[in-house]
């Protein structure tokens, strides 16, 4: 293909992701150096405010940001370095942490505490997803052909619900005196509170995303498992394989790319674990990495947002996701070597 | 399957397949089920304790709302219907009517015809049928379990639901066009070129696929406030304000998903081979037109996949909407966020789970018409990483 | 009857459009407002709405999107709704106008206390006042032979006697959610026992006897509250007051009146208001009103016209209509036994919430993502006090305040 003609299909997709993605990306890249403050000066300010008994006045001296004369914040941008990164990371309390040997200490710095949850996340709900969606995929092509059309159908559903829907009504089922919680309850006799204490509520987040992403993976091992080459089944057969060995030797190697591409895709979206801590408000026992950064990023009660913090905390969490994809993006490369020889 | 004696699997085996696959069809289907029957009860019913009284719902069947054995017997059969005739009467109506080449259109008309005829009667003719019915059936018109749809009136009709449902169905519609028309062309030039151009390019877009997407959405806002002050040297008066614009949004939507689209289209166009478009050059064609006259044809089933897979990522997004979109545009996913975060009583919390089942419903249709196509285009030995 | 309803809806949106009957003029520019999603913003918002083309965006996001939307040029929106503590970031940026002229023009029906001054201009008009306020089950304090509890003290007695018997799931309720909740109740229980939350030059001084004390007092209630506390916001601890589960709690004002609605609660009648608690000092509670204020990036005409349409929804005919939506400020507002929490707390002195403290937005945001680490046991309560005091220096340095 010429490099002309090439450039002319890949056009428009290019221009959109660089004006969306890219820029911003450089954006946030420039600001993980800087400082951008608010100029402050000191005022007398009297405030009257209301009550039932009338009204409340105070005067009282504050400090207010400075404005200029079109009336905008007067604002001073500083070169910092990594100061926003030290920020983030808080060596000094690591450092203490460390001291102190103490790993609850450790768990208590924003940081740390958010890439522990985001690792065990996303390497615990990796293999379930995976033997999940192994599982359903094997013992729906071992069903009936009359009903696999439905059970596929309701397989699919988890997949294809609205994230906050589904958090939300699993949520229901368990908060207070849920519908499940209290059939828990009934099952083993004693009082459950599921939102009460951190492991719980990671067990049912955990739970949440296996539950929302192994239908995707079991109809792309299903729809894989349909091309299993039916001749070397049968000479394995012949040679006298158990079910099992048919399994580990045959159909798994034949899944083999579409593992890695489900592998792939749940590293990534896992990664970013995001809706489960909102939907369950986690926030109090457990965060993760893009909640850290999305809090500093949200405004406070005055207006202000921690820019420098959040886009060194999103720039740590790309450094991480490239760390856990390098292994993947070799085996690409290596692929796509070996298609163009 | 010659050798169907050694396939045949022992009875220990073939039942503990399916009692997982039963446990796991009830684990799966579970959530949304137990939404919808809360949807349809008073607010005491619903959020009940007691599992058997919120699905009977004694309080609601007090105060005279219920189904009788009637009104269950005809609503699933016409359901039931309804899912016959979709999968087979429809698809063979749409693939026969359909002039050939815009069996696209065939099947939007075709579905958009069918959900409507299928809200008339269920909603429109058969209640007015069956109220006659139960006065005349004696013990079979007794309401037996509470029911009510008052939450469903209140969200559609009083909660302005339908002004939501509009916008999403312009945004989705907006994401998919586009998205599909540029990862198009995108994904067939990166498919049949093999420079490190383009393999820098999709290692690019993978890692712009794994990028949180909240560290891009609160960059965008300021900017999209201020667009009309900022974009005024450039396009004069005419400069817009983008926040609340639905094209705006769909923009957004589109980059962040162009990633995942051109990946998964371009192991589409793989599996055609390229001879293929090398025929149709020797034909005369330019490479323009071989694509649209000689490819596209043929990848159908990897559009209308990887357009199933836009279509979930603009209907079901939140992030982008509720921070991009004024209230007045706002599609159903943030809108229904806005009925649990306001202080809400009780009932509204009812009202709200009413509007997340409406919101799952197309979602279930949609799955009802393009499972096979779902199944099929990934069958096609499209994803291969 | 589904088809009736569409026909009855399309009819009704036809003529809301050309509807101003409850309103002195017909609006003819359009007026855009943004505010938060409350019931009584609802009724005012609907109220403004009677003078025609006015497009109301009640938006649970409205303080994140607030201060960009009023800086733009011409500003988004007309009328903006802000609570003393998101008045703050417009009044700082400058974003807001003085509304003495229009206020001398139209608003000769306003009562002194709506108008809410900064250096002896108007800069807003409020509408309804609100406060955390002791809500208790008349029914079972009877039968256990229970005073009403007037200080943390006497909660925690008798949140023990009622915890000894099987009446309900748990004695106590408490917004305890992680976040804006669970600092707040911080605020109040500090503020209570007379604390102040700076030192000179905006250094944070919370890291104190009462603030130890403070933490160790909201520990020792929940206790007695469902073990899920760090999840229940104000919604959720009004349904286990619905639902007959709890007996005492400090709730806000607003929600007094969900006790009594009879298709939700199964307490009708049951639940009296009090004065909240008090602390060592005053009632701890703070006290916040939510009223509008209108935006400095448009022309005057405009202006004029958006106060007018502002005034319209204030008035008193929406107050009438909507009296126990809110504790309303307005002429003409009835005080209910709903209110009877929310004035007691006012009149054992509880303060006004410090949001003109220009630290108090980092200092709210770092005790909400901190106190809970104390509560679940992470941490002792002086390690959290300056655990929060060291994220407070991180943000204040951050923008500059240190």
């Amino acid at each position: 293909m010429k490099s002309k003609t090439f450039a002319t299909f890949v056009g428009p997709s290019i221009f959109m992701m660089i004006l969306f993605i890219a820029l911003p990306l450089a954006g946030v890249l420039s600001q993980s150096f800087y400082l951008t403050q608010s100029v402050y000066e000191e005022v007398e300010v009297e405030t009257c405010t209301p009550s039932f008994t009338g009204q409340i006045c105070l005067t009282e001296i504050t400090t207010l940001p400075m404005l200029d004369k079109e009336g905008k914040k007067v604002t001073k941008t500083t070169f910092v370095g990594l100061r926003n990164y030290r920020n983030v990371i808080e060596f000094p309390r690591v450092i203490a942490a460390f001291a102190n040997k103490s790993w609850q200490q450790f768990m208590t710095i924003d940081f740390w505490k958010a890439l522990r949850f985001t690792l065990t996340f996303t390497l615990l709900t990796l293999p379930l997803v995976l033997l999940f969606g192994l599982l359903i995929a094997l013992t729906i092509n071992n069903a009936a052909k009359s009903i696999r059309g439905p059970v596929i159908f309701i397989s699919l559903l988890p997949m294809i619900i609205t994230p906050v829907i589904g958090a939300l009504s699993i949520r229901w089922l368990f908060i207070g005196d849920g519908i499940l919680t209290s059939f828990l309850e009934w099952w083993l006799v004693r009082d459950i509170a599921m939102f009460a204490q951190a492991w719980t509520i990671e067990l049912m987040m955990m739970l949440y995303r296996v539950w929302h992403v192994a239908p995707f993976a079991a109809i792309v091992f299903y729809a894989a498992l349909q091309t299993v080459n039916q001749d070397s089944l049968e000479s394995a057969i012949i040679d006298g394989a158990s079910r099992w060995e048919r399994l580990r030797y045959v159909i798994i190697p034949h899944l083999m790319p579409l593992i890695v591409f489900v592998t792939l895709i749940h590293l990534m979206d896992s990664y970013r674990v995001f809706e489960e801590v909102i939907g369950f408000s986690s926030q109090s026992y457990v965060i993760s990495l893009q909640w850290l950064t999305y809090d500093f990023l949200s405004l406070d009660m005055l207006g202000n947002r921690s820019i420098s913090r959040a886009s060194a905390s999103a720039m740590l969490t790309m450094i991480g996701i490239v760390i856990l994809l390098i292994p993947v993006l070799r085996g690409v490369w290596m692929d796509y070597k070996g298609r163009r020889l | 399957m010659t050798n169907v004696k050694a396939l045949r699997q022992p009875l220990s085996l073939r039942l503990s397949s399916s009692i997982f696959l039963t446990f796991w069809c009830v684990v799966a289907a579970f959530p949304i089920f137990w939404i919808t029957v809360m949807s349809v009860k008073l607010p005491i019913d619903a959020f009940n304790g007691n599992p058997l009284k919120v699905i009977f719902g004694p309080t609601t069947l007090a105060q005279g709302k219920g189904l009788s054995i009637l009104d269950i017997t005809i609503g699933l059969t016409i359901l039931i219907i309804t899912a016959k005739l979709a999968t087979g009467w429809l698809i063979r109506m749409v693939g026969k009517f359909s002039p050939s080449g815009y069996l696209w259109a065939g099947w939007i008309i075709g579905s958009l015809t069918f959900g409507l005829l299928f809200v008339l009667v269920f909603f429109g003719l058969q209640p007015s049928l069956l109220n006659i019915l139960n006065d005349i059936s004696g013990i079979l018109g007794i309401n037996i379990i509470g029911f009510s749809t008052e939450h469903y009136s209140t969200v559609w009709f009083e909660k302005g639901f339908f002004n939501n449902f509009q916008n999403s169905l312009l945004v989705t519609t907006g994401v998919v066009t586009i998205s599909l028309t540029f990862g198009t062309l995108a994904g067939y030039a990166l498919s049949r070129s093999s420079s490190n151009l383009a393999f820098w390019i999709l290692i690019i877009a993978l890692i712009f696929r794994a990028l949180p997407h909240s560290v891009l959405v609160t960059g965008y806002l300021p900017f999209f406030m201020n667009s009309a002050e900022i974009l005024r040297p450039l396009l004069g008066d005419a400069a817009p304000t983008l926040y609340g614009l639905p094209w705006a949004t769909i923009a957004v939507l589109v980059a962040i998903n162009q990633p995942f689209t051109i990946w998964m289209l371009r192991s589409f166009f793989q599996n055609i081979p390229a001879e293929l478009d090398e025929a149709a050059q020797v034909d005369g064609c330019s490479h323009f037109q071989a694509f649209r006259r000689v490819i596209m044809p043929v990848m159908w089933p990897g559009v209308i996949t990887t357009g199933l897979f836009s279509f979930l990522l603009a209907y079901n997004d939140f992030l982008v909407t509720s921070l991009l979109l004024d209230v007045q545009n706002q599609t159903m996913v943030p809108a229904i966020a806005r009925m649990f975060n306001m202080e809400t009583t009780t009932t509204d919390q009812v009202v709200a789970v009413a509007a997340a089942v409406s919101i799952v419903a197309p979602l279930f249709f949609l799955v009802l018409f393009f499972q096979r196509q779902i199944v099929s285009g990934l069958t096609a030995g499209a994803v291969k990483g | 009857m589904f088809l009736k309803k569409i026909a009855t809806t399309i009819a009704v949106s036809l003529i809301s459009t050309s509807v101003w009957a409850g309103c002195a003029f017909e609006n003819t520019t359009e007026v855009k407002s943004l505010t938060a999603g409350f019931d009584a913003w609802k009724a005012v918002t609907g109220a403004m709405a009677e003078c025609g083309n006015v497009s109301a965006s009640l938006d649970q996001d409205f303080k994140d999107k607030q201060p960009d939307a009023f800086a733009a040029n011409p500003s988004l929106y007309q009328i903006g709704g802000v609570s003393n503590g998101t008045m703050v970031p417009l009044l700082n940026a400058g974003t807001i106008r003085p509304l003495d002229d229009l206020v001398a023009k139209y608003g000769s029906h306003l009562k002194p206390s709506q108008l809410i001054k900064v250096n002896g201009k108007i800069m807003a008009i409020a509408m309804m006042v609100n406060n955390q306020h002791f809500m208790y089950r008349s029914d079972v304090l009877d039968e256990f032979r229970l005073a009403v509890p007037t200080t943390y003290d006497e909660v925690l007695a008798a949140a023990a006697t009622i915890a000894k018997y099987d009446v309900v799931d748990y004695p106590l309720g408490g917004t305890y959610k992680a976040g804006w909740n669970l600092a707040e109740e911080f605020v109040n229980m500090y503020l209570g026992n007379g604390g102040s939350f700076f030192g000179e030059g905006n250094a944070p001084a919370i890291n104190n006897a009462t603030g130890i004390a403070s933490l160790e007092t909201m520990k020792d209630l929940t206790a007695y509250m469902d073990p899920e506390y760090l999840v229940s916001d104000s919604t959720y601890v009004q349904q286990q007051f619905q639902q007959g589960k709890i007996a005492m709690a400090n709730l806000w004002a607003s929600r007094a009146g969900a006790m009594d609605n009879a298709e939700e609660s199964q307490v009708v009648g049951k639940v009296i208001m009090s004065s909240a608690p008090m602390g060592s000092v005053r009632a701890s509670s703070t006290n916040w009103w939510d009223g509008i204020v209108l935006a400095k990036n448009m022309t005057d005409d405009e202006a004029d016209n958006a106060f007018r349409v502002a005034m319209e929804g204030l008035d008193t005919e929406m107050v009438q209509a909507n009296n126990d939506a809110a504790v309303w400020l307005i002429d003409g507002y009835v005080a209910g036994n709903a209110a009877a929490g929310a004035i007691a707390t006012a009149n054992n002195s509880a303060a006004p919430y410090p949001s003109n403290e220009p630290g108090m937005g980092a200092m709210h945001t770092a005790l909400g993502n901190g106190i809970a680490a104390f509560l679940n046991g992470a941490k002792d309560a002086a390690t959290t006090l300056a655990d929060i005091e060291a994220a407070y220096v991180v943000s204040a340095t951050e923008s500059g305040l240190m």
